[in-house]
């Protein structure tokens, strides 16, 4: 079954439109480099499309499956670029031009509103069945159908979308060139507050229990780095932790050495971080990295109500000050 | 540690090399006393701390950190210590969302001319990590005789 079986009629709608924008692009010489989405080798799943070929552009895709931030991409690519962006992407992407790293002239912004992105381990919890046993999933407004063993079940939207999605605060490219249908609304506080509840309950605790946590989390980390290589706002040429002369951290994955690289990796991205998800969703081990993310996310916005890729005009957050900035910690 | 006296934390401190670590030499030179827990290094700002130093300082297992530039408006090059006082403000909040207590990462505004502020700012720090206890957040778990690994 192709993905786009899946797909209600507004999404056909922003596909088609995107295939023939991309083709047109290509075809004009306006960009040298599409990159998207295509339909994973799996179901439900997408995979990154970069080409240059405009044959291609036909198995471009608008999913709600569609979870990569596809901004990684846009550091390393030469040339002009058109990319698919859903709101935390674009944010991302000014985030890349807040700090330098792409010129907004060289990309084109291809706009998705989005509604959020389905988290396939929420469906499978939710009718206790394998994504190999599911037969349909399909979004419909606030809704989503699932159909499995013939059995066609609805469940309110919010129930199966990725813990940023309920919390994203810009659904809707604010930054982009072409969009591809009618801006999307952020969901509801209720959804809001659901999507901090690990953090909260970990706020709740004491600080050495909460250090305890983790430690033991971390002690699962094996140090693969997806983390940081699908982030985009972690761009830097070479990394300190392969610094060997000397050497911060030791590539041997003990949990003390994998904490400190995570705290610094959440430190280093703080101001840059859109809350897009991905480093919790490339985390092979299941480390719930996003609480990390999300917390930074927040302080940022408590301290310098800063929220990272709105605005490019500004400067980054770490390079610039006000004298009248927080002092309340200095003695 | 010696044998009567009580435990003595140890206490890493980035000292501004314009202002702090100056303060720091006029309170020896003025002879003022604070305890000898406190191992300096000397930056050339404070802006030159990244969050990382901290972090590499508690995994080495010292029980504080102190951070020390120019206060607002006196830094050497201009602005250093601005950045450095936004960075610190996240890089504390965060410690302390992870569970390090606040008390063992602290940042202060130190002149060249403030030796008894320097001098009384590591006693306090002192005594309040004296509190705290050693740092074993990076220690492994008790083996069997008791003993831990310390990293």
């Amino acid at each position: 079954m192709a993905l786009t079986d899946c797909l209600p009629m507004k999404s056909r709608v922003m596909e088609q439109r995107l295939r023939r924008e991309a083709e047109a692009l290509l075809e004009q010489g306006k960009v040298d480099w599409i990159i998207g989405f295509e339909a994973g080798s799996l179901r439900f799943t997408t995979t990154p499309l970069i080409t240059d070929d405009k044959d291609d552009t036909k198995r471009l895709v608008v999913s709600p499956f569609a979870n990569n931030n596809l901004s990684v991409y846009l550091t390393g690519i030469k040339g002009r670029v058109a990319i698919v962006a859903k709101g935390c992407d674009s944010r991302s992407i000014v985030s890349l031009i807040q700090d330098g790293k792409v010129a907004r002239q060289d990309v084109v912004i291809i706009g998705v509103p989005c509604s959020g992105i389905i988290d396939l381990a929420k469906v499978e919890g939710l009718v206790g069945r394998d994504r190999d046993e599911i037969d349909d999933i399909v979004r419909e407004g606030d809704k989503v159908s699932i159909t499995f063993s013939g059995d066609k079940r609805e469940y309110p939207a919010g129930e199966v979308l990725f813990d940023n999605c309920l919390a994203c605060e810009l659904p809707t490219p604010q930054e982009y060139d072409i969009l591809l249908g009618e801006p999307t609304a952020a969901r509801g506080d209720e959804e809001k507050t659901k999507s901090r509840e690990k953090i909260n309950s970990l706020e709740g605790v004491k600080p050495d229990e909460r250090w305890a946590f983790w430690r033991n989390e971390f002690s699962r980390c094996i140090r693969c780095y997806a983390c940081r290589n699908v982030c985009p706002a972690c761009f830097c040429e070479r990394c300190f932790v392969e610094e060997a002369e000397p050497p911060w951290v030791l590539p041997i994955p003990r949990w003390q050495d994998n904490l400190v690289f995570q705290v610094t990796r959440n430190i280093h991205v703080a101001g840059r971080c859109t809350d897009c998800g991905e480093c919790d969703r490339a985390c092979p081990v299941r480390i719930p990295l996003r609480s990390l993310a999300r917390e930074m996310y927040d302080i940022v916005g408590g301290l310098f109500s800063y929220r990272a890729g709105t605005d490019k005009e500004v400067p980054p957050l770490l390079t610039c000050y006000e004298p009248t900035d927080v002092e309340d910690f200095i003695r | 540690m010696g044998q009567d006296s009580e435990w003595q934390p140890r206490i890493l401190c980035f000292l501004c090399r314009w202002c702090s670590y100056v303060g720091a030499d006029l309170a020896g030179t003025s002879r003022k006393k604070y305890p000898a827990s406190i191992r300096g290094i000397r930056v050339p700002c404070s802006g030159r701390v990244d969050p990382l130093f901290i972090l590499k300082a508690l995994r080495l297992g010292f029980d504080g950190v102190l951070i020390s530039g120019c206060h607002p408006g006196d830094c050497h090059y201009q602005t250093g210590n601005y950045f450095a006082r936004r960075r610190m403000a996240i890089t504390k909040r965060f410690l302390e969302y992870m569970g390090i207590d606040p008390r063992r990462v602290q940042v202060s505004w130190v002149s060249a001319s403030e030796g008894g502020k320097f001098a009384d700012l590591v006693t306090e720090m002192t005594q309040e990590i004296r509190q705290l206890g050693p740092n074993r957040l990076f220690a492994d778990e008790k083996q069997g005789d008791g003993t831990t690994t310390t990293p």
